[in-house]
């Protein structure tokens, strides 16, 4: 159901970030981040409902968190970047 | 065992910290490492013991950087500021952690002393030492000898009018008195998990409002085709797989302290303190005492070497430290060299029962 993974570089802003989204009722998931997005190796991906999308960026950047990239989840498991 | 050496580790606990403990040992995998259900607990772990500190010490998660102890995040915060050659003001009560890092590295170590208790002089004196050539300033908030408390938050006033960085060591003082990191200008600062913060051994904490320099280089679970070290906290500073289980029993124990009232906790221990430096007094015993004193009492038993008499009340049950105390430092600067001195320390889990039974022990070695 979580079609929009945001990247972080590290697991404690993935953590900061998902107390910040569900503090503000967004409903998200802190996962290891697929190969396919995370290019300097491992990372954490923030993943969401596109429709939250404006509002979760709003929210990360009150808690001083910017993601590496946005990505929107494709079928069969690919992902396409999207403009933060 | 009556056990008055707080200042050297709490060993009694909450109970809730050996019951974090045993589940992080139980449930916790590696954390940062793998993303099944045992590394996801380790890791909800590790961040809810930071998000605790942070807010027990004003700051946000990711300044908090987890260590093995406070001489590890000295070491980190001294490496990170101090080149071969630099001035750097100490305060003449330092730790070995301290010197013996200073010295590894190089620096032109200037301490400075003034009486014990009087925080108007420490001010004055660090004042007239804060030279434009200074590169850094190091300070502990609590004495781990004597139990004076210096003025580090003047001494932040001071740094920040000078441009100059602030450390500061928090090992006797954090759990205690109040340690504001962000209000006070510190770059560093470094304190054990396992005292005042009642966790277990093996942990630490350095709060870090600029960047640090790692001490440790290797695997952190994120940008792993970079060969250098991420210039993020916490990850910067926390290569290799960290002590979840003490870091879990270090969350229960600062949860512990959130709690509680800080000041009772503080009126309760300085009434300990209180009653031991009046029945000492009440002997004729030889002590250090001053206002402000705080968890931490140096005295001396005439006619005794000071480790003996340290033993002598370990086989009556009494649990003291003798000696220099790791701070050859302050006993120069106090004048207790060569001998030292012994050393009571108290805790939230000192009772008034430890005190009188402490002080019959001693009149009981007084009339050997």
């Amino acid at each position: 159901m979580y079609d929009l993974y945001l990247t972080l570089r590290s697991v404690t802003p993935g953590q900061k970030g998902r107390e910040a989204l569900r503090r503000a009722g967004i409903s998200c998931e802190l996962l290891r981040a697929p190969r396919a997005i995370a290019p300097e190796g491992c990372a954490y991906a923030l993943a969401l409902r596109s429709r939250d999308r404006d509002r979760a960026l709003e929210v990360l950047e009150r808690a001083a968190l910017r993601p590496e990239g946005l990505w929107l989840r494709g079928g069969a498991g690919s992902f396409e970047r999207s403009g933060l | 065992m009556i056990y008055l050496d707080n200042a050297a580790t709490t060993l009694q606990k909450p109970l809730q910290v050996a019951r974090a403990v045993a589940e992080a040992l139980r449930f916790c995998a590696n954390p940062g490492r793998g993303g099944h259900a045992a590394a996801a607990r380790a890791e909800q772990t590790l961040y809810r013991t930071r998000s605790l500190a942070a807010r027990y010490f004003g700051l946000e998660p990711e300044q908090v950087c987890f260590t093995a102890n406070a001489t590890e995040g000295l070491n980190v915060a001294l490496r990170s500021l101090i080149r071969p050659g630099d001035r750097v003001v100490i305060s003449g009560l330092e730790h070995n952690a301290v010197t013996r890092t200073l010295a590894a590295l190089g620096a032109r170590t200037v301490p400075v002393t003034a009486p014990l208790f009087d925080g108007a002089a420490w001010t004055e004196a660090f004042a007239a030492a804060l030279t434009p050539e200074t590169r850094a300033a190091v300070c502990l908030q609590v004495s781990n000898v004597f139990g004076a408390v210096l003025p580090v938050e003047e001494l932040g006033k001071l740094c920040r009018a000078r441009n100059i960085p602030l450390v500061l060591d928090v090992s006797q003082s954090a759990g205690l008195l109040p340690v504001r990191p962000a209000a006070w200008g510190a770059a560093f600062t470094a304190m054990p998990g396992h005292k005042g913060l009642l966790g277990p051994m093996g942990t630490g904490l350095l709060l870090c409002r600029q960047r640090p320099e790692p001490l440790r280089f290797g695997g952190t679970g994120s940008r792993s085709l970079e060969q250098s070290m991420p210039p993020e906290l916490p990850d910067r500073l926390e290569a290799g797989t960290p002590n979840v289980p003490g870091l879990a029993g270090l969350g229960a124990g600062l949860a512990w302290l959130l709690e509680r009232d800080p000041e009772e906790l503080r009126r309760t221990e300085g009434e300990r303190l209180a009653a031991a430096v009046r029945g000492l007094r009440a002997l004729g015993l030889p002590l250090w005492t001053g206002p402000g004193q705080t968890g931490v009492l140096s005295f001396r038993l005439p006619g005794w070497d000071c480790e003996e008499a340290a033993a002598a009340y370990g086989r009556a049950g009494v649990a003291l430290r003798a000696g220099l105390h790791c701070a050859p430092l302050a006993h120069r600067s106090a004048g207790t060299l060569p001998e030292g001195t012994l050393r009571l320390s108290v805790s939230p889990f000192t009772t008034a029962a430890d005190i009188r039974g402490f002080l019959a022990v001693t009149r009981r070695l007084l009339q050997k």
